[in-house]
């Protein structure tokens, strides 16, 4: 009787004392989680400096919040604005431009790097030096790429850049670019310290520079658990507003049925590309925001592999593809997209109304193939990403209705799939025969379209995933960036899409809007049409 | 009809006839029988009797709600998927996959582990030893785990999470025949006809296998029923079954995206498993039942 | 207990042996160049593959590569994840004490929850009551857990909002790392908001231990359900009854503790079987335990990881295998007499 008794105590006791670790959520626990944030992202970043890359994961992750740029796209009309230099002079040939460095900017004070001085014109030349010199100390640590900078040909354009004096900076171009202030103030173009590389240069571990960053952003890296999290506490010394957070925390949750459950149970404050947007909308302290994102998402096709090295081939797939069911399905029809017909949305002023849709038609896809002469039945490896973006909000449903399609034709379809960063690297490779991917815009000029989504510069770089390379195209848009007067301008692009058209390198499905996801506890603006996420400036009550 | 004629004839019912007569007084057990009989039907018939094709989309109708549900149509009785594809069809054809194939996989385990087992039964000494430490080892480690792993050397896909299931099922057959066939070696009757001097094969499968294929049967149920269950969870991870296949853990992991917009695409896979789950082990349970019942009696 | 203990040492030690042989030999199946594999890095310098060739003597027979292999082994040097760059002892030390805690919890929850209802079943032997529970029993064995896992989120993380649906702990609470179990760390930190953290991290772990716990549970409801029937069938339960003493008398000062000895036996077996529902638990719950780990492992083709996981993960069953042995032997007297190889 006793050690029934006894038993049932135990029993009781424990459940009462489960019950008083979960059930009473004392006061104090609110003043923790009500100045943090948790923001649940899609996959982990490749690195800490958005220099070494152009994936809107890594760019979400630091550009923003760790760095800032010598000027930036201000909110309301994408126009530059000032941002670490507090102003800039441009001559009237365009070819020099000098840029005056705000005063007072603080780099970050952490556990391992402490800093002595202000920012100044050492850390621009130095930031801009690692990109463009080959001999430079840390040109070639972390791989020595520079993707974005490598696909808009920075190291062509660029003469030199002189310290005139510690807060003034001059760039020297060797021609003008129209697009260059607009390629300074996108995400990639971040200011690292000098300080710091020279602290790791006698440390002998220059290899930090990129794990464990120092900028000047509103917030600063306090821990990285590859995978699983990352921790960012205020910049107390920021130079602009200053956030009110005590704590971002990036959750990683590449699930999306992950992300909108953390989303329901109260885990996440916001979460990135949504799915199941109608049960959001139903559920009252959540709300969706979104904008019209200048990107494209496509079907490219390895030009320099069978069977997409034959033009005949890949128009033949591009109109065996049903790319209104693909819209219906992938995209929700319009709430998330528009079906594109070139690679350049029609909101941006390049865009030529004349280009035609590739129609859907089985008959010419079976004729184009008969055409081609290839053998009947071939098989190919069709890359779907594994991450979700707003250009292709579910790539694997979208590879599964394009087998179905290309089925039809007798094409069959295996579908691959790798962890995202693997992913790149293979793609990088060329192991595909195509891929489904997408490009989101780093600034308003069309240029970010072209240049390095399918120049021959950047199909060595990599970020031309199709490998094609056409001289005429290649000129064009050369032209095209020398170029000022917008109306030539216009003419040239036209000309480019036309390329484009007949020689089909990649088959455009569609440009979408950017989601995110948000308990109404948020407030402020996160989303700009153009770059990532930006958590400065956003509260929580 | 038949159970009379047995009776008029005063005759012993063999073994197996003996655990069928025990078997069917319990109802519940009938039930589970019953399911299972069906299960084996659909998975043999589900290309005929299926509505439409498992891979076909039906584009005008995305993520369409079962028909009791007031947006459903009654054309596509459980809903559809993301892709238009009928949520019955390709339940049914789940049912070869997931249900159809575990059954062939413990056959074939069956088949093999028995012929190892008797093998091994027959033979003595240090062979016989290192095989049952050997097992031992093996049997410590979870089917699941052991699935796991073998899948993780083949690779993925189905063809690769059968084999690695057929592998892993062999030892518990082998260790299964090996204990009976060695318990029955022991009995007296097995003396007697060695004894008239019949061979060790002639007395295993005359006197032994129609005395031990009970065991046998109840071992194979529960094997079924780790099976299904291995299946479909190598599904659910990736690892078995790709995804276009309408295997039921593969349909449920495509469904999670979905969970929350289209219920039923997870809803009614995790039933299927159940269902069959529960309708194998019923059986099982009912045939361990009745050959206890047989021993008392 | 002395023999007892020298035969389970050795058994431990070939079990250990037999297993890095097959890991080893893991190395020969997997697809792809071995060196490569181990290497860690898919676009390695030559001289660098060179180095690790030799390293691991793979210009040499193949007594000598295993010999390498155990050596490098001993010295704690897994190889390195090809996904992540780091040392995989590393990697399983971060993830191991996550799956340990997860699978302690459930293994607790379901003993303390199957085996007194097994007795319940038992003492109600073939009435409405016993009926009930061996069917719920049969339904909770059946059920497949990712599909469980899924349900207990909708319901009580997302319906009822009761409990957190994934991870270890709310990342607000900042806990550094030092054994790399949760709650020793939550312990040892010095974080003003202790206390908080630890209601937190048992919130969190407690829907996915009930979850991995459910399928275990009905096996001991049926495990302590047979051994206290047998036990009741025992002579020294009849001279007790004969002595006169009730049947709750009879049930708690012998009927309990014979039985509990029974249960315990196989509850290393259990374990076993626990850790794989932990496992597909872990992917449902994003718990960041060694099951996850090494699904994602298999996803990425990183061989390396996939074969120090599973040799760290299948020696660390083997040891509670060996330890729950240990504590059977203890405890029932009787079973420290076994003979060769009849287990």
């Amino acid at each position: 009787m006793t050690k029934f008794t006894s038993y049932i105590n135990v029993l009781l006791i424990t459940v009462m004392v489960s019950s008083m670790l979960i059930g009473c959520d004392s006061g104090s626990e609110t003043s923790l989680s009500e100045n943090s944030i948790i923001y649940c992202s899609e996959g982990s970043p490749e690195t800490f400096n958005p220099q070494l890359i152009t994936s809107g994961v890594t760019v979400d992750a630091t550009s923003k919040q760790l760095y800032n740029q010598l000027i930036t796209f201000n909110a309301i009309d994408n126009a530059v604005s000032p941002s670490l230099a507090k102003s800039w002079h441009v001559t009237r040939d365009n070819k020099r431009i000098t840029f005056y460095l705000r005063k007072g900017v603080n780099f970050h004070h952490t556990q391992y790097f402490s800093p002595t001085r202000e920012l100044n014109a050492d850390d621009v030349l130095f930031s801009f030096n690692r990109i463009l010199d080959t001999k430079h100390a840390f040109h070639q640590v972390s791989g020595g790429k520079y993707p974005f900078f490598q696909s808009v040909g920075f190291s062509n354009l660029i003469d030199s850049i002189e310290k005139i004096n510690d807060y003034t900076v001059r760039f020297n171009l060797k021609r003008a670019d129209s697009s260059f202030l607009a390629n300074l103030a996108t995400d990639f173009s971040v200011i690292l310290s000098k300080e710091y590389a020279e602290q790791l240069i006698k440390s002998n571990q220059p290899e930090l520079i990129d794990n464990y960053p120092i900028g000047t952003g509103p917030f600063k890296l306090k821990e990285y658990r590859t995978g699983s999290f990352i921790r960012f506490v205020p910049h107390e010394q920021y130079w602009d507003e200053k956030t009110t957070l005590s704590q971002l925390l990036f959750d990683i949750t590449p699930s999306n049925t992950g992300r909108l459950t953390k989303m329901l149970a109260g885990e996440c404050d916001i979460i990135a590309y949504p799915i199941a947007q109608e049960k959001i909308r139903q559920v009252k302290n959540l709300s969706l925001d979104q904008v019209t994102a200048f990107n494209i998402g496509y079907l490219g096709f390895n030009t320099t592999r069978f069977p997409f090295n034959n033009k005949l081939v890949r128009k033949a797939v591009a109109h065996a593809i049903n790319k209104q069911a693909i819209l219906d399905t992938v995209y929700f029809g319009d709430a998330e997209g528009e079906s594109a017909k070139t690679i350049i949305p029609p909101s941006s002023w390049a865009y030529d109304n004349s280009i035609k849709e590739i129609e859907y038609s089985v008959a010419k896809a079976r004729e184009l193939l008969e055409q081609a002469g290839v053998e009947k039945g071939f098989t190919i490896d069709l890359w779907a990403m594994p991450v979700q973006r707003a250009y292709n909000p579910d790539a694997v449903t979208m590879a599964k209705l394009i087998q179905a399609d290309l089925n039809q034709i007798g094409i069959k379809v295996n579908i691959i799939s790798y962890k995202w960063q693997e992913f790149l690297r293979r793609l990088a490779l060329g192991e595909h025969h195509a891929v489904l991917l997408g490009w989101s815009a780093d600034h308003p000029d069309p240029d970010n379209f072209f240049t390095p989504l399918l120049s021959c510069s950047s199909a060595i770089t990599g970020t031309n995933r199709t490998f094609w390379c056409n001289k005429a195209f290649d000129q064009i848009i050369q032209q095209a960036l020398i170029t000022t007067d917008i109306q030539e301008r216009k003419t040239l692009y036209r000309q480019a899409l036309n390329i484009l058209y007949q020689e089909l390198p990649l088959f455009p499905i569609a440009h979408s809007k950017r989601f995110q996801a948000r308990t109404n506890k948020i407030k402020g603006k996160l989303l700009n049409s153009f770059g990532g996420i930006d958590f400065n400036g956003v509260t929580k009550n | 009809m038949a159970r009379d004629k047995i009776y008029l004839e005063e005759e012993f019912p063999s073994p197996l006839l003996q655990l069928w007569h025990n078997f069917r007084h319990s109802p519940v057990v009938m039930i589970g029988f019953g399911c299972f009989i069906f299960l084996c039907v659909l998975a043999i018939f589900s290309p005929i009797i299926s509505p439409y094709s498992p891979i076909n989309n039906h584009l005008d109708h995305l993520l369409l709600p079962p028909a009791w549900h007031e947006d459903g149509d009654v054309s596509f009785l459980l809903g559809t998927d993301n892709l238009g594809r009928d949520m019955l069809s390709r339940l049914m054809h789940g049912a070869s996959l997931t249900f159809g194939l575990s059954f062939v996989v413990v056959i074939i385990s069956l088949v093999v582990g028995v012929f190892i087992g008797s093998l091994s039964a027959l033979t003595k000494g240090l062979k016989s030893s290192f095989l049952n430490h050997f097992l031992d080892v093996i049997l410590s480690i979870p089917s699941l785990l052991l699935a796991i792993v073998i899948v993780a050397i083949l690779g993925p896909g189905l063809n690769n999470t059968l084999w690695a299931i057929v592998m892993v099922l062999i030892p518990q057959f082998i260790h299964i025949t090996r204990n009976a066939v060695e318990e029955e070696f022991q009995k007296d009757y097995v003396l007697a006809s060695r004894l008239d001097g019949a061979s060790s094969i002639r007395i295993l499968s005359y006197s032994i296998f129609p005395n031990i294929i009970e065991k046998l049967i109840s071992q194979a149920t529960l094997a079924q029923s780790a099976a299904i269950l291995d299946i479909a969870t190598l599904g659910f991870l990736g690892l078995g079954a790709p995804i276009p296949m309408p295997e039921w853990g593969a349909m449920l992991a495509n469904g999670i995206d979905l969970f929350y917009i289209a219920p039923w695409t997870v809803y009614l896979p995790g039933l299927a498993i159940l269902f069959s789950v529960v309708a194998t082990n019923l059986v099982g349970e009912g045939m361990r039942h009745a050959i206890k019942q047989r021993k008392v009696n | 207990m002395l023999i007892f203990t020298l035969r389970r040492l050795s058994l431990f030690v070939f079990t250990l042996l037999l297993l890095t042989l097959l890991s080893f030999s893991l190395s020969f199946l997997f697809p792809g160049d071995q060196v490569t594999n181990i290497s860690g890095q898919l676009n390695a310098s030559p001289e660098h593959l060179e180095m690790v060739a030799a390293q691991y003597g793979k210009h040499e027979s193949i007594f000598i590569q295993y010999w390498r292999y155990l050596t490098h082994l001993f010295q704690g040097d897994f190889g390195i994840s090809m996904a992540s760059q780091l040392p995989i002892s590393e990697e399983v030390l971060n993830h191991l004490p996550a799956t340990i805690e997860l699978s302690s919890v459930a293994l607790l929850i379901a003993m303390l929850v199957g085996i007194p209802i097994g007795f319940i079943a038992a003492i109600h032997h073939r009435k409405v009551t016993d009926n009930i529970i061996l069917s719920f029993a049969m339904i909770g064995y059946s059920i497949p857990i990712f599909w469980l896992g899924l349900l207990a989120i909708l319901i009580f993380s997302i319906q009822l909002g009761w409990l957190p649906s994934a991870g270890q702990i709310s990342l607000v609470y900042e806990i550094e790392q030092r054994t790399g179990f949760q709650f020793f760390d939550i312990l040892l930190s010095d974080s003003p908001y202790k206390w908080q953290a630890f209601q937190n991290a048992s919130a969190h772990i407690l829907l996915p231990a009930c979850v991995v716990a459910l399928a275990p549970a009905t096996i001991f409801i049926r495990l302590a359900r047979t051994a206290m029937l047998n036990v009741l069938e025992t002579h020294y339960i009849k001279a007790a009854m004969a002595k006169g003493l009730n049947y709750r008398q009879i049930i708690f000062r012998h009927g309990i503790r014979n039985s509990l000895v029974g249960v315990i036996r196989d509850v290393g077996l259990q374990f076993a079987n626990l850790v794989t529902l932990a496992m597909v638990t872990e992917v449902i719950f994003s718990w960041p335990g060694i099951g996850s780990w090494l699904i994602e492992s298999i996803y990425q083709r990183d061989y390396t990881a996939i074969q120090g996981g599973l040799l760290a993960l299948s020696s660390f069953i083997f040891i509670v295998h060996i330890l729950t042995d240990f504590i059977y032997a203890s405890l029932n007297p009787l079973a420290r007499e076994v003979h060769h190889g009849s287990r």
